[in-house]
C-alpha cells in the first residue's frame, strides 16, 4: 500500500509544484514560441517542447493540476451525493428507500457513453446558463465535474446503503434512537463512521475512474478545452501526431497510467486491510 | 419467477417510454441544426435557401409537439428518417447493430474464456508472483484509455508488422470471409484487452472466496481430485457473482464499444450513436439510444434471473 | 504440392521422375504467373474523412458526396484545373461568337440572358439510357419546387424556364447577364426515367429518390464509374460504367473508405489498406506535413493551395474594434510570415487580401501589413489604450482591451493558430479570451445572430466569385432579414457595395481586373477582417500512379479520374 500512496502524493505534490517551478525557471507554461517546435530534452526544457513550443515538463504539471482536480473533486462529489442517498435509503427504509433504489438502478441501467455524449454536447446558453459564466475558461472543467458525478454517485449510494442496512440494526444505535437522539446526529455520529471503510476505498478508486473518463471526452472532443490543458487532452492531440512525435504521447500518457494504476492499487490495498470480507463489496 | 420477469419487463418497458422523452428534450437542448453545418461547404448556398430548408425538415416546431409526432409514428413502428443517412432509421440501425452484437460477441467470449483460464489459476496460486503478475496485469489493462490501446495495437500490428488492416471492416467487393475475418481482429483484440483485467479480478476474487469454503476443504479431505474440486465445487460458488458481473458488463459494452468503433472505423452501434448526436439526427439518436437502453436493461434482467437460477437461497417475490 | 519421394517406393523411370519434376516447374510457373499479373495495381483504395450523407447530387452540399460524385457522375461544365470553364456533358460553351448566347431584356429594364446546350451525344446512363432533354426538364422541375429539398434553389430561381428543341438540345433562359454566364456547375442532371416516378410527391422526394433507396442501380450514373456496393458509414465501391463513352478508365475498381480519425487514417495508408488519401476530404494541413516529414519518401505528396480564405471576422458593432487602428494593430502585431512557416511549412500563403492569387482578378497592389509589435504598440496607444502596470491595456474609462477569439472546436490546426494568435497578442498588452464551439453552433447560431467580437473561419468560394454576400451592406444577418447574408461583421462602406454591384454585371475581363484590384485595395485599407493565408489541401498519392491533378477549387480531382493511370 506504501507504494501506490507514495507514488501519487509524489505526483499531486509536483502538480501543485508546477507554479513555483515555473516561478523558478521564468518560463510560462503558455507561451507559444513557434520557432523551437518538438525540440528535444534540453537545458531550458527538460522534457522538450510540443507542437507550439510550449515547454512540455510545465505543461505536463499545469495538466495534472487540471486533471486531479477533475478526479479528486468529481470523486468526493459523487461520494457525497451517493452517501446522502444511500444513508437516506438506508436508514429510513420503506417507500424511500424502494424509491431510490429504483432510482438507482435505472441510472445504473442506462448505457454510459452515449448519454455523457449528449450531456457533455449541451447548449449552456440554452440552459440558461448566464453568458458571462458559460463563456469562462474553467467551464469545460465544471461541466466534466458534473457529468462525472452524474454517473458516479449510484456506486457510493449502493455501499452507503448496504453499509446502513447493517449498521442500522447494531445496538448502539437502537441505544441512541431509544435516547432519543435526532435522526441527523445518529446518521452523522453513529452510522457515518461504520460506513466510512468502503466508502473510502470506493471513492479512491473512483478517481482514476474519472480521469480516464476526462481523456476518453477529450478524444471525442468533448473535454477540457483549450488553452486549459489536461493529460486527457494532451493525449488526445498527440495521438494524431504519434507517428512523428511519439514523445509528446508518451508524457501524458505514462502520467495516467501511473495515476491510474497507483488509485487502483491504493485502492485495492486499503480494500483487502479494511476488510476483506465487507459486505459491502462487489 | 414469472411474475417478478412480467413485472420487470414493465418495469423495462416505462423507463425506456421514460427515456425517449428524456433524450428526446436532451437534443433539443444542443444547439444549432445540421442545414447550418451546409453553409460551410457550398458557396452558392444562401440564408434563405437554409431557411427553406429547415422548414421542409420541421425543425421549427416546438419540442412537445415533435416528441408526440415522433412517439405516435414509433408506436406504430414508423421510426422516421435519419437525416444523415437518407434512409429509414431502422434500415440505418439494423445493421450497424449486427456489426456491434459481433464485435462485442466475440471479445466477450474470449475475454469470459480468457479471464476464467487466468482468474482460477491466479486464484489457485495465492500470495506467489504469478497471483501479483496477474493482479498487475489486470490493474494495467484497465488503467489505459481504451483508445490509446486501440493506437498501440494499430501502430504494432498493422503499421508496423502489416499483418492486419488498421480498420474499416472487410468484405469490399466480394473479398470473403477470411478477409472479413482480418479486419475483425483488431478491434476484438483492443476490446477483450480493455476489459480482460476487469473480469478477471472478477474471477479470481470469487474463486479465492469460493475456494476458502468449507465444503471445498471437506471436498480435498474426501480425496476428490483437485481438477474436480476446482471446476464443480468451487466454479458453482463462484459463478453467481461471476454471471452477475458479466452480464451487467455485457449491458455496458453495447455503448462502450465507442471508442474501439471510432479508432478503427468499425461501423457499429457506438460510432453511429457519436455521428448521430453530433449530427443533431434526431430521429436516429433516439432509436439508437433506446435500444442500448433497452439491451442494457434486458441484460440486466437476465442476470437477475441468472442470479436466481443459481443461487437456490435467492427468492423471488 | 508434390513430393518426388512421395511413397518411399523407388520410382523406376526416370523419365517419370523427371516428367513429374517438370510438371511441378510447370504448376509453379503457371501458380505465379496470376501472381506477377495481380501485382500490377488495377485496383484502387483511396480514403477519405467522411461518409457522404446522401447521394442525391442535388440535395444536401458535402465535399465527401462531390468527391465520390466526381467519379460517377457528369456536370455539364466545371472549373478545371487551370481555372477555366470547361465542358464535360455538354458539346461547346454558349457564347455571344457561337450564338449560342443570346442577350434578351427582361421587364423593367434588367437584362437576361438565354444559353443553349447540347448534351453530348454519346452521354449514356451506366443501364443503357442515352442522356436526354428529359433528364434537364426533370432536374429543372425539381430544382424549381419548393417541397424538394435541393441545396442550391436560388440557381433554379434565376432561371426562368427551359425550352427544349429536341432530344439533346436545350435553352436555359436566365433572369440576368453574369460574367460567368456559361458556368451551370450546379446544374446536375438527374435520370429521368428513374427519378421522375420517385418525384411523384415532392415533399417525399428526398426520401424516395433512388440515390437514397438504391443507390447501386447503374442507371443513376453517367460518368467513367458508377456505384456498384455501398456499406453505409464505411465504404463505396465503383466499378466501371459499361455505357461509357469517354477514354476508358483504367482501375478495374475503386474503393473509397471513411475513416474518421486521422491517426487510423494514416495508419491504414502506411499498411496498404488504402493508397491514397484524397486531398479534398482528408487530412488537415499540418498533420500531412507531419506525415510528409516521416514518411514522406515513400509517397508522392501534391500540395495545393485552395479558395479556402482563412481570416479572423471583427464585430464592427464592438466598440474597440469598430476603430480601425486597433484592427490594424491586431494584424500588425501577428507574425503570420513565422506562423504559415512553421505550423504550414510556408504551404499556406500568407494573404494580404481576400483574392486569392490563382483567381483571375487576384492583384498583389494592396497595402501589405508586416509583423511590427512596435507599430502596433503605437497604434494601441493612439487609440486611447494605455498600457498598465500589470502589461493589460485599458482606456480612460477603466475598460481593459479584452476580446474573445472564436472558432470550430475541434479543428486541432485552428486551435493550434488560435493559441498562437493569443499569444502573440497578450505580448502587446491585448488579453483574449478562446471559445471555441462546433460548426453547427458557431456558423447556425453564434455568428448568425453575431454574438462574437473575434470569429476565425474560412470563406469558400468559387473563382472569380463577387463578395456580395461578405461585404455588401445589406447583408448583414438580422432579425429584419431572418438571418440572411454572412456580413457577420457589419461592415457598411458604400464604395464597396458600388464595386460589387459592377462586378456582377462586367464582363470585360479588362474592365473587371481594374474593379477587383479596387475591392482588394479597398478590403486591405478599410480592413473589415483580418486576413491570415489561403488554405491549401495535401494529396497524399502512391508512387505509382500519375495523372491526378489538384485543381484548387470547388471541383473535386475525381472528375478527371480517366487520366489516372499506373505509371509505366
Amino acid at each position: 500500500m506504501k507504494a501506490p500512496l507514495a507514488l501519487l502524493c509524489a505526483i499531486a505534490a509536483a502538480s501543485l509544484a508546477g507554479p513555483l517551478l515555473a516561478h523558478f525557471l521564468g518560463a510560462d507554461p503558455a507561451a507559444v514560441d513557434l520557432l523551437d517546435r518538438f525540440a528535444g530534452p534540453s537545458m531550458g526544457h527538460p522534457l522538450g517542447t510540443d507542437e507550439l513550443g510550449r515547454d512540455m515538463l510545465l505543461r505536463l504539471l499545469e495538466g495534472g493540476r487540471v486533471s486531479l482536480t477533475i478526479g479528486v473533486a468529481a470523486a468526493l462529489a459523487a461520494a457525497a451525493v451517493g452517501t446522502t442517498v444511500g444513508l437516506a435509503a438506508g436508514y429510513l427504509g420503506g417507500w424511500t428507500d424502494r424509491v431510490l433504489m429504483r432510482l438507482v438502478d435505472g441510472v445504473i441501467a442506462l448505457p454510459l457513453l452515449p448519454l455523457l455524449i449528449v450531456l457533455a454536447a449541451l447548449d449552456l446558453d440554452k440552459l440558461g446558463v448566464p453568458r458571462g459564466l458559460a463563456l469562462s475558461p474553467s467551464i469545460s472543467l465544471v461541466r466534466i465535474v458534473v457529468l462525472a458525478v452524474l454517473v458516479g454517485w449510484t456506486t457510493a449510494a449502493r455501499l452507503v446503503r448496504g453499509a446502513t442496512l447493517v449498521t442500522r440494526s447494531r445496538d448502539f444505535v437502537r441505544a441512541a434512537q431509544s435516547l432519543g437522539a435526532a435522526v441527523p446526529h445518529i446518521l452523522w455520529r453513529h452510522i457515518l463512521p461504520n460506513v466510512m471503510a468502503p466508502l473510502v476505498v470506493a471513492t479512491t478508486l473512483s478517481v482514476g475512474d474519472i480521469i480516464l473518463l476526462e481523456s476518453v471526452l477529450s478524444f471525442l472532443g468533448l473535454g477540457v478545452q483549450p488553452p486549459l490543458a489536461s493529460w486527457g487532452s494532451m493525449l488526445s492531440n498527440a495521438e494524431e501526431l504519434i507517428t512523428s512525435s511519439p514523445l509528446l504521447a508518451v508524457y501524458p500518457g505514462a502520467m495516467i497510467f501511473l495515476t491510474v494504476i497507483a488509485c487502483n492499487l491504493l485502492g485495492d490495498a486499503m480494500l483487502s486491510r479494511y476488510d476483506p470480507r465487507d459486505p459491502a463489496r462487489i | 419467477m414469472i411474475r417478478f420477469t412480467a413485472i420487470r419487463l414493465v418495469e423495462i418497458a416505462a423507463m425506456v417510454v421514460l427515456m425517449s422523452f428524456v433524450i428526446y428534450a436532451l437534443i433539443g437542448l444542443m444547439p444549432g441544426d445540421p442545414i447550418d453545418l451546409m453553409m460551410g461547404a457550398d458557396p452558392h448556398l444562401n440564408s434563405a435557401d437554409l431557411a427553406r430548408l429547415k422548414t421542409l425538415y420541421g425543425v421549427d416546431r416546438p419540442l412537445f409537439e415533435r416528441y408526440l409526432a415522433w412517439a405516435q409514428a414509433a408506436l406504430h413502428g414508423n421510426f422516421g428518417y435519419s437525416r444523415l443517412f437518407a434512409a429509414p432509421v431502422v434500415q440505418t440501425l439494423l445493421p450497424r447493430l449486427g456489426n456491434s452484437l459481433i464485435l462485442l460477441g466475440s471479445s466477450f467470449v474470449i475475454g469470459f474464456a480468457l479471464s476464467l483460464g487466468l482468474g482460477i489459476a491466479a486464484a489457485r496460486r495465492p500470495r506467489t508472483r504469478f497471483d501479483a503478475a496477474v493482479n498487475l496485469a489486470c490493474f494495467a489493462g484497465v488503467s489505459m484509455p481504451t483508445f490509446w490501446l486501440a493506437l498501440i495495437l494499430i501502430l504494432i500490428f498493422a503499421q508496423g508488422l502489416g499483418w492486419l488492416p488498421a480498420g474499416g471492416i472487410g468484405g469490399a467487393g466480394n473479398s470473403g470471409f477470411g478477409d472479413w475475418l482480418r479486419h475483425l481482429v483488431l478491434p476484438v483484440a483492443t476490446l477483450t484487452i480493455a476489459n480482460l483485467g476487469g473480469y478477471t479480478r472478477y474471477v479470481r476474487a470469487a474463486m479465492r472466496d469460493a475456494l476458502g469454503q468449507d465444503h471445498i476443504r471437506t471436498a480435498r479431505a474426501k480425496g476428490a481430485r483437485e481438477t474436480r474440486v476446482i471446476w464443480h465445487h468451487a466454479l458453482r460458488g463462484a459463478l453467481v457473482p461471476i454471471v452477475t458481473i458479466l452480464a451487467l458488463s455485457f449491458g455496458s459494452l453495447v455503448s462502450g464499444a465507442l471508442v474501439t468503433e471510432e479508432m478503427f472505423a468499425y461501423p457499429g452501434m457506438g460510432k453511429l450513436i457519436f455521428d448521430a448526436v453530433m449530427g443533431n439526427d434526431y430521429n436516429l439518436a433516439l432509436a439508437a439510444l433506446l435500444l442500448a437502453t433497452a439491451v442494457t436493461m434486458l441484460a440486466n434482467l437476465a442476470a437477475d434471473l441468472a442470479y436466481g437460477w443459481l443461487d437456490p437461497r435467492v427468492s423471488y417475490r | 504440392m508434390f513430393s518426388t519421394e512421395a511413397s518411399g517406393r523407388c520410382w523406376s523411370a526416370t523419365s517419370r521422375g523427371e516428367r513429374s519434376r517438370r510438371w511441378l516447374m510447370l504448376a509453379v510457373l503457371f501458380l505465379a504467373l496470376p501472381a506477377v499479373a495481380a501485382s500490377a495495381h488495377d485496383e484502387l483504395a483511396i480514403g477519405i474523412t467522411q461518409f457522404p450523407a446522401t447521394l442525391n447530387p442535388n440535395i444536401d452540399a458535402m465535399a465527401a458526396k462531390n468527391y465520390v460524385l466526381g467519379l460517377a457522375l457528369r456536370p455539364f461544365t466545371v472549373f478545371d484545373a487551370d481555372w477555366k470553364i470547361v465542358c464535360l456533358l455538354c458539346t461547346e460553351l454558349p457564347s455571344f461568337e457561337n450564338g449560342r448566347a443570346v442577350v434578351t431584356e427582361l421587364a423593367g429594364g434588367k437584362k437576361g440572358v438565354d444559353l443553349t446546350y447540347t448534351i453530348r451525344p454519346d452521354a449514356m446512363w451506366a443501364d443503357g439510357v442515352p442522356v436526354t432533354t428529359d433528364d434537364v426538364k426533370l432536374t429543372y422541375e425539381v430544382g424549381r419546387n419548393k417541397e424538394s429539398a435541393v441545396a442550391n434553389a436560388e440557381m433554379y430561381r434565376q432561371i426562368l424556364g427551359v425550352d427544349v428543341k429536341d432530344d439533346k438540345t436545350f435553352t436555359l433562359h436566365w433572369d440576368r447577364l453574369s460574367y460567368d454566364f456559361a458556368a451551370i456547375d450546379d446544374f446536375v442532371l438527374l435520370p429521368a426515367h428513374l427519378e421522375r416516378a420517385a418525384f411523384a410527391e415532392p415533399a417525399q422526394y428526398r426520401l424516395r429518390t433512388l440515390y437514397a433507396t438504391d443507390p447501386t442501380n447503374p442507371g443513376l450514373y453517367n460518368g467513367p464509374y458508377r456505384i456498384s456496393e455501398i456499406a453505409s458509414g464505411s465504404y463505396i465501391v465503383l466499378e466501371p460504367n459499361p455505357h461509357w463513352a469517354g477514354p476508358p478508365p483504367y482501375f478495374k475498381r475503386i474503393t473509397v473508405r471513411a475513416i474518421e480519425n486521422t491517426a487510423a487514417l494514416e495508419a491504414n495508408l502506411l499498411s496498404h489498406t488504402i493508397d491514397m488519401v484524397a486531398g479534398e476530404v482528408g487530412l488537415p494541413l499540418d498533420e500531412a506535413l507531419a506525415f510528409d516529414k516521416r514518411h514522406g519518401s515513400e509517397f508522392n505528396i501534391l500540395y495545393k493551395p485552395g479558395l479556402s480564405f482563412e481570416h479572423v471576422d471583427c464585430n464592427l458593432d464592438v466598440p474597440a474594434l469598430a476603430d480601425r487602428r486597433v484592427r490594424e494593430a491586431l494584424l500588425v502585431g501577428l507574425d503570420r510570415d513565422t506562423l504559415t512557416k512553421t505550423l504550414f511549412a510556408g504551404h499556406q500563403a500568407v494573404a494580404n487580401s481576400f483574392v486569392e492569387p490563382q483567381d483571375a482578378g487576384y492583384t498583389d497592389d494592396v497595402p501589405h501589413y508586416r509583423y511590427d509589435p512596435k507599430r502596433a504598440a503605437q497604434l494601441l496607444e493612439d487609440a486611447g489604450w494605455h498600457t498598465q502596470p500589470d502589461g493589460a491595456r485599458a482606456n480612460s474609462d477603466g475598460k481593459t482591451l479584452s476580446l474573445e477569439l472564436a472558432t470550430t472546436a475541434g479543428n486541432r490546426s485552428r486551435e493550434l493558430v488560435e493559441q498562437v494568435l493569443q499569444s502573440q497578442w497578450k505580448q502587446i498588452g491585448i488579453d483574449i479570451r478562446i471559445h471555441n464551439e462546433p460548426a453547427r453552433v458557431l456558423f447556425g447560431e453564434t455568428l448568425l445572430h453575431r454574438r462574437f467580437d473575434l470569429a476565425m473561419y474560412a470563406w469558400i468560394s468559387a473563382p472569380e466569385n463577387a463578395p456580395r454576400s461578405i461585404f455588401r451592406s445589406d447583408e448583414v444577418p438580422s432579425e429584419a432579414n431572418s438571418y440572411a447574408g454572412e456580413n457577420l461583421g457589419d461592415y457598411k462602406n458604400p464604395e464597396m457595395d458600388r464595386i460589387i454591384d459592377a462586378l456582377e454585371i462586367e464582363l470585360d475581363p479588362g474592365k473587371r481586373k481594374v474593379l477587383w484590384a479596387e475591392a482588394q485595395q479597398l478590403y486591405a485599407t478599410d480592413l473589415p477582417s483580418l486576413p491570415l493565408y489561403f488554405r491549401s489541401d495535401a494529396f497524399i498519392l502512391p508512387k505509382w500512379l500519375t495523372g491526378l491533378r489538384p485543381t484548387g477549387n470547388q471541383a473535386p480531382s475525381t472528375l478527371w479520374v480517366t487520366d489516372w493511370v499506373e505509371r509505366q
